[in-house]
């Protein structure tokens, strides 16, 4: 095998991200920075799920915010206790995966045979139709207002609480490492092996006797089982399903720029991803935000100057910036990188 | 005996006949050239044979049966499956609110245990008050919409490289195929993935049938390796290799397939006399496996010196057929192809 | 109103509407038929054409215009005349930034591009709802829908009648219908539209017959951009509200339109369009308006299933 970096980016993350909350504890003084972490793990979730069809597999989705909002409704209709299910956390988490997966599945059932294009504008058609449905059906989902409140995890008999962040923290980052370890797993193997040769070239693969539709499936399916487990981890960390709004083409986007600008196919570099798009959403917009309200620089009547209002340009631009100049992302595979700046295939003389 | 049989084969695009019936016997365990100006067909004819392209008339036959998908029972009830959920999920659409409402939300009281069976019974007692419009015209129209809809997909998909490919037919492309950025054991491996047992969760998990398969798979890989004698290139990037190797690549990904038929798609291109006669040398080391080859090739030496038939194709019909001899010395072939490549054809 | 004359209403409005769609699905119908790219921020670039319309209603100080007054005659022309220009002018730039490079580039590539250009435009249309015009409210609820002035008025059209047809659906028929001839004529009979027509069916011979290939996609983007543009200053007029996150729907209903059509296929894309927008209609008046974007999701995947070569388009396969 080619010379690889001696740690993995994806575990060295993990690792850095489990010692954050213990050397905390130890610096004097009050830090939160773990707080602030904690929505980032749950969106590499969702990177990681859209990773295994376009970065893995070369699919578009356009709407994972669905089977996100998928996972958080679930999650909420089975843990409330407005409904009768009422069932603990790992039981609903369980069971929201199984969800994830049957919804991926019949959604790719008829559409994987689909040309990318196609199928990303179908991708996107389908996370509308979601929002409205949840929209919609609001004797269920209860409308814009979410179903909640939702009551707190319970591991071992230990009942979480909000104002302690350090057992979700954990919780988040377990569930992480889970799902990177599957995700590689799944990567070094046949199955792994026949979603990257499809992406690269589908006839040949084919040719090779693989099942295009077949490997297209699984992939739609894990990734969605994926995007509801973290869809299912919100709602818990939020203690509400949130409403339909909170998952809109936006958050599909965003899940696309983690995907993009860390680098696709490889989990690291969606971790990098996470990382850098989150963090920059949920902390540096609003640490911005803050300090220009503090300083008076914001004026409600002059959409200008909040922050918040370039949002959607700079994840543009980003998109637009990074297929032009760095498509293999921030973190190449080193698969994708070379594909990515293909060359032609030495020509044979002419015959 | 023939293992495969093209008979009156016709392929068409809008205006374009690419392929006009032409018959072809392949008889097994023989090596049969199919040579033709640019433009007669040839690789249209491979890719009818390896299911990319859907003959637009005529049969082919492999080993006595078609390269498509059969319509068997199982596939039947497959369908009917489909359409069943199909429906059922129409109804349940069509009815969730006041279902849920009259099911749920009116049997349970607050934080109280809930009455399960009671609610079975509310449920049963909604559907049995249901009108035809809410509980049979769902049924139909999801019912026919899914069984329809799962016929046109499989009727779409009949013809499809990987049927061919699982049947026994492997090939080889005229513009170099391989997957560039992984290495030339992973291309090897992924021509055998196809007839592995591991599945999805057996990777994840790391079961101990994924270590097995993949300790078996990558012994049988090198296997390949060697027997196209790249094995010590082995860990190289497919795309770093020199082009006479990536040839050579190609070809142990389709054997890697196990195929009984080998189709090589212009294998010698721009290969040097050495090279040629090497990859000679192992076309008749693949026969002697018991594996029959169908070959489209310019390079005249190499036909003339290892096909025991030829096939020569000119604008998408089939003006002769023979063995090499015999070939050589036909006027119409001379006229439409062999023309200015008479003396080197001559001279081997 | 009878139940007949209740169809009649539904059939005029999904007309008027479907006329709009068609006219989007026009522009995505052709840059794909040129270059197999689903432009995702075309519906986003009618959203912006929106926007321009009322700002040049503002400019002309229309906000709170009477329609039928001269006024409003001469704002019409100017915006059939201007946004056009504006949204065919930004489509050729985002393509010569943006798509240009991406050319030979895998097919992931471009599309993710075209959903940044989509993103960077809706970031756009919700800054400019904060422009501190009157149009805009003052630019105090940047994000909020904006009124767009009556410019032609609402009298039936049919007098008493309970049906109605007002000055808005002739505006519709008067403004697309010789349009869409243009544009067939155009498509058919010119130079320009037979070198279109050459790149979209084979680049490389195009190029190789001397076809400057850049320059018509190039025009392609334009035209496509410019009847986005007819579009936006016809829905604006007709519907009279705007919104900066408008272009989402319009490109979904556009891009089922031109799939229902036969994606390439220009007559189709009018179809699909007219059907859309008859679907719709009947929907809502008919089952729910809550279910509509449903139903429109279901014709697609339905069309995708079944024809996915859409009604007129041709069943041209991929060679090898």
């Amino acid at each position: 095998m080619a010379a690889r970096p001696k740690i993995p980016f994806h575990w060295s993350f993990l690792l850095v991200a489990a010692l954050i909350p213990l050397v905390e504890l130890i610096l004097p003084g009050e830090h939160h920075i773990g707080d602030l972490l904690r929505p980032i793990f749950i969106m590499a979730l969702l990177g990681l799920g859209l990773n295994i069809l376009t970065g893995f597999t070369g699919i578009l989705n356009l709407g994972v915010a669905a089977f996100m909002a998928v996972g958080a409704y679930s999650y909420a209709i089975l843990t409330c206790d407005i409904y009768p299910f009422r069932l603990g956390f790992w039981c609903a988490t369980l069971v929201t995966v199984l969800v994830g997966l049957a919804v991926g599945f019949f959604l790719g059932l008829p559409t994987i045979r689909l040309r990318g294009d196609y199928l990303a504008i179908v991708t996107l058609a389908f996370g509308e139709i979601v929002e409205d449905v949840l929209k919609n059906l609001d004797s269920i989902t209860k409308g814009t207002e979410g179903i909640n409140p939702l009551p707190a995890p319970s591991v071992f008999g230990y009942q979480f609480r909000p104002e302690t962040y350090q057992p979700w923290y954990y919780l988040f980052l377990g569930f992480l490492a889970l799902v990177v370890l599957i995700n590689r797993n799944l990567h070094r193997s046949r199955i792994g092996r026949a979603w990257i040769s499809i992406r690269e070239d589908e006839l040949a693969s084919s040719c090779m006797g693989i099942n295009p539709m077949k490997a297209k499936l699984l992939a739609f399916a894990l990734g969605a089982a994926q995007c509801s487990l973290a869809g299912a981890l919100w709602a818990s960390y939020l203690g509400s399903s949130g409403e339909p709004g909170n998952y809109d083409f936006q958050v599909s986007i965003i899940a696309l720029c983690m995907v993009i600008v860390g680098g696709m196919g490889n989990i690291g570099g969606v971790l990098l991803g996470a990382l850098v798009i989150t963090g920059f959403n949920s902390i540096v917009l609003e640490t911005l935000t803050d300090f220009l309200k503090a300083h008076q620089l914001i004026s409600s009547s002059n959409v200008f100057t909040a922050p918040g209002n370039w949002k959607y340009m700079l994840y543009g631009l980003a998109l637009i910036l990074m297929m032009r100049f760095r498509p293999e992302g921030l973190l190449p595979s080193r698969q994708l990188k070379a594909e990515l700046h293909h060359q032609e295939p030495p020509v044979p003389p002419a015959s | 005996m023939s293992i495969l049989e093209i008979s009156k084969l016709t392929v068409r695009f809008g205006g374009l006949t690419a392929v006009n019936s032409v018959s072809l016997d392949i008889p097994t365990n023989e090596i049969v050239s199919v040579i033709g100006p640019n433009g007669a067909g040839k690789t249209t004819l491979f890719n009818a044979v390896t299911g990319i392209h859907e003959p637009t008339s005529g049969t082919i036959r492999f080993d006595g049966r078609e390269t498509r998908r059969p319509f068997r029972t199982s596939t039947a009830l497959t369908l009917a499956l489909v359409g069943l959920i199909a429906a059922l999920s129409f109804i349940l659409i069509v009815n969730i609110e006041p279902l849920w409402d009259a099911t749920i939300t009116s049997n349970y009281v607050y934080q109280q245990p809930f009455p399960w069976t009671k609610a079975l019974s509310s449920a049963v007692g909604f559907f049995s008050g249901q009108t035809g419009g809410r509980l049979l015209l769902p049924f139909l129209i999801g019912g026919i919409l899914g069984l329809a809809g799962a016929l046109a997909i499989w009727f779409r998909n009949r013809y499809a490289p990987e049927v061919a490919a699982r049947a026994g037919i492997a090939r080889t492309f005229q513009n170099i195929r391989l997957f560039n950025q992984m290495s030339a054991l992973d291309n090897v491996l992924l021509g055998m993935d196809s007839r592995l047992q591991t599945r999805f969760w057996h990777a994840a998990l790391r079961l101990p049938l994924f270590w097995r398969e993949r300790r078996d798979a990558e012994q049988r890989a090198m296997e390949i390796l060697r027997f196209v004698r790249l094995d010590s290139e082995a860990h190289q990037l497919a795309e770093n290799l020199a082009y006479g190797h990536q040839r050579r690549l190609e070809i142990a990904r389709a054997l890697a397939v196990q195929p009984r038929l080998l189709l090589l798609d212009e294998p010698a291109a721009g290969m040097n006399p050495a090279e040629a006669r090497d990859l000679m040398n192992l076309i008749h080391e693949i026969r002697d496996r018991g594996i029959t080859v169908l070959l489209i090739e310019h390079h005249m030496p190499v036909v003339m010196g290892i096909s025991d038939r030829i096939a020569v194709l000119d604008h998408g019909e089939k003006i002769a057929e023979g063995t090499p001899a015999e070939v050589r010395s036909n006027v119409r072939v001379v006229e439409a192809y062999l023309g200015k490549d008479h003396e080197d054809a001559a001279a081997t | 109103m009878s139940g007949s004359q209740i169809f009649l209403q539904q059939l005029i409005i999904g007309l008027s509407n479907g006329m709009i769609i068609a006219l989007i699905a026009l522009g995505y119908t052709m840059v794909y038929g040129i270059i197999e790219l689903i432009n995702f921020a075309h519906g986003d670039l009618f959203m912006l054409g929106c926007f321009a319309g009322l700002t040049i209603t503002g400019f002309l100080g229309l906000d709170q215009a009477e329609p039928g007054t001269s006024g409003t005659w001469f704002c019409l022309l100017l915006m059939l005349l201007l946004v056009p220009i504006f949204c065919g002018g930004l489509n050729w730039l985002v393509d010569r930034l943006a798509y240009r490079h991406l050319r030979e580039s895998t097919k992931l590539a471009p599309l993710v591009s075209a959903i940044g250009v989509s993103f960077v435009f809706m970031n756009i249309g919700l800054l400019w709802g904060g422009v501190p015009m009157k149009v805009f409210g003052l630019g105090r609820a940047a994000a909020a829908p904006k009124a767009f002035p009556e410019l032609v008025s609402n009298a039936n059209l049919l007098g008493q009648s309970p049906v109605e047809f007002t000055g808005k659906d002739v505006m519709v028929l008067v403004v697309t219908l010789p349009l869409m001839l243009l544009l067939t004529w155009f498509v058919k009979r010119t130079r320009e539209g037979k070198a279109m027509r050459a790149v979209a069916q084979d680049r490389l011979a195009a190029q190789l017959m001397g076809i400057p290939v850049d320059r018509v996609i190039g025009r392609t983007f334009l035209i496509g951009g410019a009847l986005a543009g007819v579009a936006s200053v016809v829905f604006a007029v007709y519907n009279n509200t705007i919104y900066f996150q408008m272009g989402y729907r319009a490109g979904i209903d556009a891009f089922t339109a031109a799939v229902l059509g036969g994606i390439g296929s220009l007559p189709g894309a009018v179809l699909g369009g007219v059907i859309i927008g008859l679907a719709r209609a009947f929907c809502d008046q008919y089952l729910e308006t809550r279910w509509t974007n449903v139903l429109v999701f279901a014709v697609l995947i339905l069309v995708l299933v079944f024809r996915p070569s859409g009604l007129l388009g041709s069943r041209a396969k991929e060679k090898v």
